[in-house]
């Protein structure tokens, strides 16, 4: 599947070039090398910038003219943020857990409850399926805005209020995912399951021993899109976390920018804590990831 | 034979009238829980202090809710009637809403029931702590005073504001996310590489790069540093710009360089604000690369057979692009501008941490005026105010995507 694809992408322009002179054609692969690496440079610098600002002194981080590197390099700042406690259970490892916790949980059951809908959707018929089908679809247009009032009286008559329910519950099923996931189901073949019921698997056997294994990948998709949604979330957790100790980093983050003021390089380091893991899982997932994105178009 | 047919028919009336009655319990403990009543600790302290303040507040809204629920109920007992007979077909029922179960519960509880408590109380005056109280329209008429009374122009600058994001954001990131799917659907080696590099932006938090930016854009921040270096090779002094704290509308800033001016209270007449304007970029810089990688996967579903007979038949690279390229991503456009509609309208993790609304309103978007008024750091708590600006936003947001649907499908049909 993927082979075929890169064919396909390398082709066309594969073609035509053999009609060109081999001159004009290092002059363009070296420009082509070259926009490439500048556009790069672009998207990439705010990160390389950010990174080289969390080891500046306070001053040096708003000096006007801005040095590219700091005279010493300051590991003190990261030790800092750290350990930084602002009273009621609110430290920063305790937020990176938080953050992990719910990115985690979210994104299994996401997966688990997104794979039992696609299921039933793509493999089981019976009456009310298209409807509840396109009951689904139509949930995916409502705002986010019109949810968010709502949701956060309803937590309050739950005693959900900073709990990790808050966010665990709303978040433990998605429209995106489950449509994605049976598109993907869709495409699978049927022979396998049809030999199971023939040898008399229950609809669950299926689910389990048939189904699951096949959607692997198509489940590691989900489970890395939802993680970096609930990850990257910023405003229902502000609203229905508003303990220090059930922080988490972005709403930790919004609170240290009131704190620390012109504080920047220690606000650049607790940046830096949010962005790094969330960019190793991308470099290390990065092919599921673009499926996923290309696929549904829906990032978290 | 005559007793096992009985006995069939008995087995599903039993099982059709347990559905109807379990559907309607089910569907109006979910009404109850999130039946439009005063809220609050001591109210939420117990369930029999729950249910007075129902029986004080939400009457009516139950009984809709319920009249429904029986309606609702009474189609799934006919349905499980006429399926119990055939083993097949029931099992297939059951397995199919089991399977299913988690997503309804769930969808059900915290989407549906909380859009129906939303719409309520969008009716009413709503601040938690009492009852909602009906005002009828009145939030929806307040939320467009600004029309006739000058001091309530907020939401109507929100509005404003978020126009002129969508008019400019979403055509410059399309356009960015073209050219960039482009530039990595070529052949090239460290391919992976670039890819990873381009879509960095997209995968960190808005909180992240927000930050990254606010400390970008102050006055002695790397945008003015990049300017005045720039600027200062053709020996142009630049003048440094609080980039988020400035006012001053583009369209104000041509018709001051004409010699005009634009009064205070014509805001509207003012154009985007050069704080909006940075925060549009930013938003630029970390969606474009999201919709790259929706474009490169629909280019790589090209067949290549068209471009080869396009330059069989002499067509340039850059015909190639507006007669072949362009043409077979408009599918994908019309998910990527519908998408960046959506998402540009409902602008909200930038402005709360980069500006807070401000300079005088120019970064104002609706919701941030539905969070400031839900949940009242700006004054008194306001819920159903919020509910009905809300409510607007999403009208809003229906009508552009039917709009854009009709407007962009009627562009593809030349093809």
């Amino acid at each position: 599947m993927a082979a075929t694809v890169q064919e396909a992408a390398i082709q066309p322009h594969a073609l035509p070039k053999e009609h060109q002179r081999p001159a004009s054609s290092y002059v363009k692969q070296f420009v082509r090398y070259l926009i490439l690496s500048a556009v790069g440079l672009v998207l990439f610098i705010p990160f390389i910038l950010a990174a080289i600002g969390t080891f500046k002194t306070d001053s040096e981080i708003i000096v006007y003219p801005p040095a590219f590197f700091p005279a010493q390099w300051l590991v003190q700042n990261w030790v800092k943020v750290w350990t930084t406690d602002l009273g009621q259970g609110g430290t920063f490892p305790r937020w990176l857990f938080n953050t992990a916790f719910l990115a985690v949980s979210v994104a299994v059951l996401q997966s688990l409850f997104g794979s039992m809908a696609a299921f039933s959707f793509s493999r089981l018929k019976f009456p009310g399926r298209n409807a509840v089908f396109n009951f689904m679809l139509a949930t995916m247009m409502i705002p986010g805005a019109v949810t968010m009032i709502p949701a956060y009286v309803l937590m309050t008559k739950l005693h959900l209020l900073n709990t990790y329910w808050s966010l665990i519950l709303p978040g433990a099923v998605g429209a995106g995912s489950i449509f994605m996931l049976t598109q993907f189901f869709k495409a699978v073949p049927r022979d396998l399951e049809e030999a199971a019921v023939i040898d008399g698997a229950t609809y669950f056997q299926v689910y389990r021993n048939v189904i699951l294994p096949l959607a692997r990948p198509a489940l590691l998709t989900v489970f890395i899109l939802q993680f970096q949604g609930m990850w990257n979330a910023f405003l229902s957790p502000l609203l229905y976390l508003n303990s220090p100790s059930m922080w988490v980093l972005n709403v930790a983050l919004s609170i240290f920018q009131q704190t620390y003021k012109a504080a920047w390089n220690l606000i650049l380091v607790g940046a830096m804590f949010n962005a790094i893991p969330i960019l190793l899982l991308f470099f290390f997932f990065s092919k599921y990831y673009m499926e996923g994105v290309a696929y549904t178009g829906v990032k978290g | 034979m005559q007793q096992v047919k009985e006995k069939s028919r008995r087995d599903s009336n039993v099982a059709a009238i347990v559905t109807f009655i379990g559907l309607v319990v089910l569907l109006m403990v979910i009404a109850l829980v999130n039946a439009p009543t005063q809220g609050g600790p001591r109210v939420m302290a117990s369930v029999s202090s729950y249910l007075a303040a129902v029986k004080a507040s939400a009457l009516p809204y139950l009984a809709v809710i319920a009249l429904a629920s029986i309606v609702l109920g009474g189609v799934a007992a006919r349905i499980v009637r006429r399926e119990w007979p055939d083993r097949r077909r029931r099992s297939a029922l059951i397995a199919g809403y089991a399977f299913m179960a988690p997503y309804l519960l769930i969808t059900l509880t915290f989407t549906v029931g909380v859009v129906l408590f939303a719409l309520y109380i969008s009716f009413t005056k709503y601040d938690i702590f009492t009852a909602p109280t009906w005002v009828g329209v009145q939030n929806y008429l307040k939320a467009f005073a600004g029309f006739t009374d000058p001091s309530q122009t907020l939401f109507l600058q929100s509005l404003y504001n978020v126009f002129w994001y969508a008019l400019i954001v979403v055509p410059l990131q399309t356009a960015a996310a073209i050219v960039l799917a482009i530039l990595l659907n070529a052949p090239m080696r460290l391919k992976q590489f670039f890819r990873t590099i381009f879509y960095a932006p997209s995968v960190t938090s808005s909180v992240v790069i927000t930050l990254i930016f606010i400390w970008f854009y102050l006055k002695t921040g790397y945008i003015n540093f990049f300017f005045s270096n720039v600027l200062g090779v053709f020996g142009i002094h630049w003048q440094a710009v609080a980039w988020l704290g400035d006012p001053r509308g583009l369209i104000e800033l041509i018709v001051n360089a004409f010699g005009g001016k634009i009064a205070y209270a014509q805001w509207y007449l003012k154009g985007p604000s050069i704080a909006w304007m940075a925060i549009m970029f930013q938003n630029i810089f970390t969606t474009a690369p999201t919709f790259m990688i929706m474009f490169l996967a629909a280019l790589q579903d090209v067949n290549p057979t068209l471009y080869e007979a396009a330059s069989i038949d002499g067509a340039s690279a850059w015909q190639r692009f507006w007669k072949i390229t362009l043409p077979l991503l408009r599918p994908i456009m019309l998910l990527v501008v519908t998408l960046g509609t959506i998402g540009t309208l409902q602008v909200f993790d930038q402005v709360y941490l980069a500006t807070a609304g401000g300079p005088l309103g120019t970064t104002e978007t609706p919701v941030y005026q539905v969070f400031v008024n839900a949940l009242g750091t700006g004054g008194q708590i306001q819920m159903g105010y919020a509910s009905a600006l809300a409510f607007i936003v999403a009208i809003i947001i229906f009508f552009f995507t039917f709009l854009q649907r009709r407007f962009i499908e009627r562009g593809t049909e030349v093809y």
